[in-house]
């Protein structure tokens, strides 16, 4: 089967490369760390690894939110909405856990 | 948008839009408020399981080691793969590549098809198991522990709800494969593939959160 990348010039070569330089490193970091998820879940090497893999969940949430959905490049309104619907999350999570968790 | 656009790739201006960068932010704005409304749709799912493990640990985890945590697993890899593709596609209408996007279209719309088999086998061997409590004929192979029967209901409400999303997101995308297809639609429409690229990433937000909070951190 002939390689389509044989037949591109060296400067779209090149423009290639640089273009898709962030997504595929993004994709590899989002691999090692579900690699680490599933690891720990597998092994469970400790009884609070709950809080580990939680972390891991974040940094992966992060990666997406900002590197693959590019809020990091939008301007402030957008980065306002993106920020303002976790952080409505974030209420809904800690008025609910502080019921449940102070009983 | 992170990087420029090709010459010949852009947005053809709808005429209550000021320039075509009021419009490109409008539509931008528009995927994320709803967007926000998905998050808080499966936060409150995820925020019930984490009620459900609090409440009822020993049979919350008695439940989960039922779930298929390998298929899971694989199903993430898959996603993860498909969010490679659609980012790939993004990339390719602002270059003016359109066929490699159209390909790359077609890729992730593949990669969301090989997720939803893989669900399907996961939902067959949970039948096969007797391990679906709202089926009157198959009896709950954890009957003995009646607060397991929450979680496994919430286990397939959310997932299900999932597999909803990726489904429309498929047909939606193979639709604008279709469109996008068509000579000149990266000259009126270039923006269409970075919008539909967000719900895209947004799904694959989900499972990323759905994965660990039902399968991996109640073993």
């Amino acid at each position: 089967m002939r390689n389509p990348l044989a037949a591109l010039r060296a400067d779209d070569r090149a423009q290639l490369r640089k273009r898709l330089r962030t997504p595929v490193l993004t994709f590899l970091a989002l691999l090692a760390l579900l690699a680490v998820n599933v690891t720990l879940g597998a092994t469970l090497p400790f009884a609070q690894v709950w809080i580990v893999e939680l972390g891991v969940v974040a940094v992966m949430v992060a990666l997406i939110l900002l590197v693959s959905m590019e809020v990091i490049h939008e301007p402030p309104l957008i980065r306002l909405f993106s920020g303002l619907g976790f952080f409505w999350v974030a209420i809904l999570f800690g008025m609910t856990l502080t019921d449940y968790l102070a009983r | 948008m992170s990087q420029p656009l090709a010459d010949g790739v852009g947005v053809a201006r709808a005429e209550h839009f000021e320039s075509i960068a009021q419009q490109r932010a409008a539509a931008t704005l528009g995927i994320w408020a709803w967007l926000i409304t998905e998050l808080l749709l499966f936060s409150a799912l995820f925020l019930v399981a984490l009620i459900t493990r609090i409440q009822h640990p020993e049979a919350t985890v008695a439940a989960a080691k039922h779930l298929k945590f390998w298929i899971g697993a694989t199903n993430t890899v898959v996603l993860i793969c498909s969010s490679l593709t659609m980012s790939m596609a993004i990339e390719f209408s602002r270059m003016g590549w359109q066929r490699a996007m159209v390909r790359a279209m077609l890729a992730t719309a593949a990669l969301g098809g090989l997720f939803l088999v893989l669900k399907g086998y996961e939902y067959y061997a949970d039948w096969d198991e007797h391990m679906m409590p709202f089926l009157s004929s198959r009896p709950f192979a954890l009957a003995e522990t009646p607060a397991a029967r929450l979680f496994v209901n919430l286990y397939y409400v959310a997932t299900l709800l999932h597999a909803l999303h990726l489904f429309t997101g498929i047909a939606l995308l193979l639709g604008m494969t279709w469109m996008a297809a068509k000579a000149g639609f990266l000259a009126r429409h270039q923006n269409w593939i970075e919008i539909y690229g967000l719900y895209w990433h947004f799904i694959d937000l989900v499972w990323i959160l759905a994965f660990p909070i039902l399968y991996v951190v109640n073993r």
